[in-house]
């Protein structure tokens, strides 16, 4: 089972869960903010770590740590990963977290999460039913000519970290009034979300340094649901070609090229390590603030928006080849076609995943303290 | 002086803050005359962020203190 493969990504998992309980470092809430408060907050902390990774991982390829030259790991963008986008940003709203947001949320004892996580598998049995419908809309809709990202276009990878890091530093330092870095919490062991957002690059590029890929979340829960299934229905969902075609996926690492030959399966001792390794580690360190509580349980119609959140993040991830990890923090660095096609769906599917949340599942106005109150 | 308590643990992301602002809205009235405070119930750690922030704009004296599995935000309204 290649213990050290195991173990290197449970503890990228563990420490991604301490982080991110710690500073609250939700990427569903950067989009959703924007939309539903105004807040720009942790959204800065997200283009911070676009930024930082798109450097690092040049200078990690231009000195030979990364050799995957171009990405490989990234195909030509198709419509399947706009529309993807689309229902993933409804799904991390309605859910109240993405995909790893879900993991560290459940961790700490938050039961919409679980609600989530339990949609995240059934999302994912349903979409591998599903799938050959998808594969034909893949093949229809797909972009041809083989470019897959920005250096195909340029031939430079260092012109593609240099646009993303010029274009954050202007909307990071634009102007005098930029709202604050430091988020003054009054949370007992309160990370800032720059902070966490640099800690979570040092993993991304670790991650590509050992395997040669960026990191990944969607097929570990799609092979969970699988191995659930295969439990409670024996020979159903296993020979699936979802499952296949991940496994196929995910074999450009260096790493996984090696282990693959002997017939393991890279999904299994990668993704699902990191998975159970982000739970724990959000559930130690809730332990460890006296945070951990699952009562009192949340309104049923909460809950409900949680199932079918997590539904919609299974079925947009895998349609779109990926979740938020994938293309956020592996792809936009790249600036891989089609991760900025998932962003932009995500971003317009966190807009109506608001509205829903706001009139079907919260059933509030729109309230900022600007619009509602007079001092 | 009227306590008026919320409890929003476990609600989802980003009750707390829209919720909050719900209420005072609603209790407005009052707590500007200073005969009410609000105390919220949370276990949602970016809510003493955000609580905090929007409400200190709004001329609103807060005060967070942690309790065993959740934080208490007490809201009243600046003397």
């Amino acid at each position: 089972m290649y213990p050290e493969i195991v173990l290197t990504h449970f503890l990228f998992g563990i420490g991604l869960g301490v982080v991110m309980h710690r500073s609250d470092f939700c990427m569903a809430g950067a989009f959703r903010d924007i939309f539903l408060t105004g807040d720009f907050f942790r959204m800065r902390s997200v283009i911070l770590l676009v930024s930082v990774t798109s450097t690092l991982l040049y200078l990690a390829r231009a000195s030979g740590l990364v050799d995957s030259y171009p990405p490989s790991f990234f195909s030509s963008p198709s419509i399947a990963h706009l529309t993807g986008g689309v229902i993933f940003g409804i799904g991390m709203v309605l859910a109240g977290g993405c995909v790893m947001g879900t993991l560290y949320k459940m961790g700490a004892g938050n039961l919409v999460s679980v609600c989530a996580f339990a949609g995240l598998l059934l999302g994912s049995l349903l979409f591998a039913w599903a799938y050959p419908l998808h594969r034909s809309f893949v093949e229809a809709t797909t972009v041809s000519g083989g470019f897959t990202a920005m250096e195909h276009l340029t031939g430079s990878p260092g012109l593609t970290a240099l646009l993303i890091v010029s274009i954050s530093f202007l909307y990071l330092f634009r102007g005098k009034k930029h709202p604050a870095w430091t988020g003054n919490a009054f949370a007992r062991g309160y990370l800032d979300p720059w902070k966490a957002a640099l800690i979570v690059c040092a993993i991304i590029i670790l991650s590509f340094t050992l395997t040669g890929r960026p990191l990944a979340l969607t097929s570990g829960y799609s092979r969970l649901a699988s191995c659930l299934a295969e439990r409670i229905l024996p020979g159903g969902v296993t020979s699936l070609p979802v499952d296949r075609d991940d496994s196929v996926r995910l074999l450009y690492g260096k790493v996984m090229d090696q282990k693959y030959l002997s017939g393991t399966d890279p999904v299994m001792i990668t993704q699902v390590p990191m998975i159970f390794g982000i739970v724990i580690g959000a559930f130690l360190s809730a332990l460890r603030l006296g945070e951990l509580t699952i009562w009192p349980a949340p309104p049923r119609r909460q809950l409900l928006s949680g199932f079918a959140g997590g539904i919609l993040l299974a079925c947009g991830s895998l349609m779109a080849g990926g979740c938020n990890v994938w293309h956020i923090m592996g792809g936009l660095p790249l600036l891989a076609f089609q991760s900025v096609l998932f962003v932009f769906g995500m971003g317009f599917g966190a807009y109506v995943g608001g509205r829903l949340l706001l009139t079907t599942v919260l059933q509030v106005e729109r309230c900022t303290p600007f619009e509602n109150h007079s001092y | 002086m009227k306590t008026i308590a919320i409890d929003i643990r476990g609600q989802i992301c980003p009750a707390c803050l829209l919720i909050t602002l719900r209420e005072i809205n609603t209790h407005k009235t009052v707590l500007k005359d200073g005969r009410a405070r609000l105390v919220i119930k949370t276990d949602h750690r970016d809510a003493t962020r955000t609580i905090p922030s929007t409400v200190c704009a709004m001329g609103y004296d807060i005060n967070v203190t942690g309790r065993k599995g959740y934080y208490e935000i007490t809201i009243g309204y600046r003397k």
